[in-house]
């Protein structure tokens, strides 16, 4: 078991989270079972009135949420130093077979509490709010996951074992150890490249075309191709090691934590362009948000290119 | 134009103020709610302009549901639709009478010059153009009656609710009110008033009083 000041931080907003989450869980099945848009009975006023509280409460967790995954990153990296072996991040997360899901989890959760605090956002916007029950349906869902959350969180603080032994990012990103992921992170560069460059080009043509479900898609598929091409291709070239390909090395000092930056740029470019296939937004609003997707992809991607060109400008090879 | 179904209001579970009232006004009368304090006249009024949501029953005004739209639909349908006359006239009585009475248009964010017209046009037909930029603290109650008017009016609103507007005023004070009213009446709008003032009950420009009496209307 570690506990040090991050870890009880986590833990104990973990908590204040559950207890909120909880009471706005109850309410929201309340509202999804009970609640009828168009019956003026005395319920129906009551439940109106405490979706706006229960909506505030959830709003407030979520919006915490989201911040504090960097939080909960630079923890990682943090508590990395007290673990023999951990030269980062990663072996935290490969210290225990908690690790692996809670950080699968977490991202997923930051896109859909994400989601739910713009769906909200446009509920609140709306007369008839045509939203509100879906919005209730979504939280109660990311409730779950919430709760799953917290118990895999905490139980990997838990369990880790200060004494025992981990592995360092090198052997569990190596492209040479045989699993699934070394597969994936060990594919021929061309193949990485043309998988991430073309699908930003198809992100730029559904933009030109305003189509916003294609340009949903496809930045849900760039996230993907982004991570992996990352840890495969880009990462290495941000550490100048050819075998180097650990996705939370480059969050570090060393790096001149470039790896918080272009997280930020990936998630905010990708969430954006995610979010316009999922909610009918006004022309206006819809607008802004394929603007802001498309400045962050881009962003991510001249940052992310940059890389190889100076080292390739510098050295006259690439790795 | 204005629809009370079978409206409900309870203050805090205990308190019914309305027992199931059903009203219904048409556009451009002059109704006068009559009845004595505690009866129920400014929880319709409130009701009405969206200041109070029912607890059962509906609000039903140029056939939007007012009593079903969010608060903050609630307050735009009011700044477009309704002006309201306070008993004690709720103006912000350290600002001039001029900034007590554009204060509703600032949200729609209208030009200077047409805002200044607005006004204009208000203090010129409410007979306080003199006042303009007094404090309203330094004005008597019967001016500070007119600067009440002529806020409500400012955003030449279809609905006009007043609420005990003569409590406060001396005879002569009312009878000037009530020939404002008759003005606004002629200009065919909607004007709802709640009193146990006697001098409105003998109008020849109202067109019906209706008696509150412990929640119900009759």
């Amino acid at each position: 078991m570690l506990l040090t000041p991050e870890i009880l931080t986590l833990d104990i907003l973990n908590l204040l989270f559950l207890l909120f989450a909880t009471v706005a869980f109850y309410f929201s099945v309340k509202i999804l079972v009970q609640y009828k848009a168009d019956e003026t009975t005395a319920l129906q006023y009551k439940l109106e009135k405490q979706s706006y509280l229960v909506a505030t409460i959830i709003k407030f967790i979520f919006t915490i949420k989201i911040p504090l995954f960097i939080f909960f990153i630079f923890t990682l990296d943090k508590i990395s130093t007290v673990l023999p072996g951990a030269m980062c991040g990663a072996g935290v997360v490969n210290a225990t077979q908690y690790g692996t899901p809670l950080l699968m989890l977490k991202i997923l959760n930051l896109y859909l509490f994400g989601y739910w605090i713009v769906l909200n956002n446009e509920d609140m916007k709306l007369e008839d709010r045509k939203y509100l029950k879906l919005k209730f349906f979504i939280f109660s869902f990311a409730y779950i996951l919430l709760l799953i959350e917290i118990i895999l969180q905490m139980s990997m603080f838990f369990s880790i074992d200060v004494n025992s032994v981990v592995d360092c990012c090198g052997s569990i990103y190596s492209t040479t150890s045989g699993t699934y992921m070394a597969d994936i992170i060990g594919a021929k560069p061309l193949y990485l490249l043309t998988l991430f460059y073309g699908i930003y080009l198809f992100i730029i043509a559904a933009y030109i075309a305003k189509n916003r479900y294609f340009y949903s898609i496809f930045n849900l598929l760039f996230m993907i191709i982004a991570l992996i091409s990352l840890i495969g291709f880009f990462g290495t070239y941000i550490y100048e090691l050819p075998t180097h390909h650990c996705p939370f090395c480059m969050l570090q000092k060393d790096y001149h934590y470039v790896g918080y930056f272009l997280y930020i740029f990936l998630f905010v470019g990708t969430f954006y362009g995610i979010i316009v296939g999922l909610i009918a937004f006004s022309k206006k609003e819809s607008d802004l948000r394929f603007k802001i997707s498309i400045f962050f992809d881009t962003l991510y991607v001249v940052v992310i290119t940059a890389y190889p060109l100076f080292y390739y400008f510098k050295n006259g090879v690439f790795l | 134009m204005i629809q009370l179904h079978n409206v409900i209001k309870t203050y805090d579970d205990k308190v019914q103020a309305l027992k199931g009232v059903d009203l219904r006004f048409k556009e451009g009368e002059f109704i006068v709610l009559k009845g004595v304090s505690g009866s129920g006249k400014s929880t319709i009024l409130s009701l009405i302009a969206g200041l109070l949501k029912p607890t059962s029953g509906e609000v039903i005004v140029d056939n939007k549901k007012i009593s079903k739209l969010p608060d903050h639909f609630c307050s735009e349908f009011r700044r477009d639709n309704i002006g309201f006359i306070f008993q004690r006239y709720n103006l912000i009585s350290t600002l001039s009478v001029h900034d007590n009475i554009v204060l509703p248009l600032l949200p729609e964010n209208l030009e200077r010059e047409l805002l200044e017209e607005k006004f204009q046009r208000t203090v010129t037909l409410f007979n306080i153009k003199h006042k303009e930029e007094s404090l309203v603290k330094n004005l008597s109650g019967g001016e500070q009656q007119r600067v009440a008017i002529a806020r409500a009016n400012v955003n030449n609103p279809k609905i006009i609710l007043a609420d005990e507007p003569t409590a406060n005023l001396d005879e002569k004070l009312s009878l000037d009110f009530i020939e404002i009213m008759r003005g606004l009446k002629a200009t065919n709008k909607t004007i709802i008033l709640a009193t146990h003032d006697p001098l409105f009950f003998h109008l020849d420009f109202v067109d019906r009083i209706i008696e509150v009496k412990d929640g119900q209307c009759y």
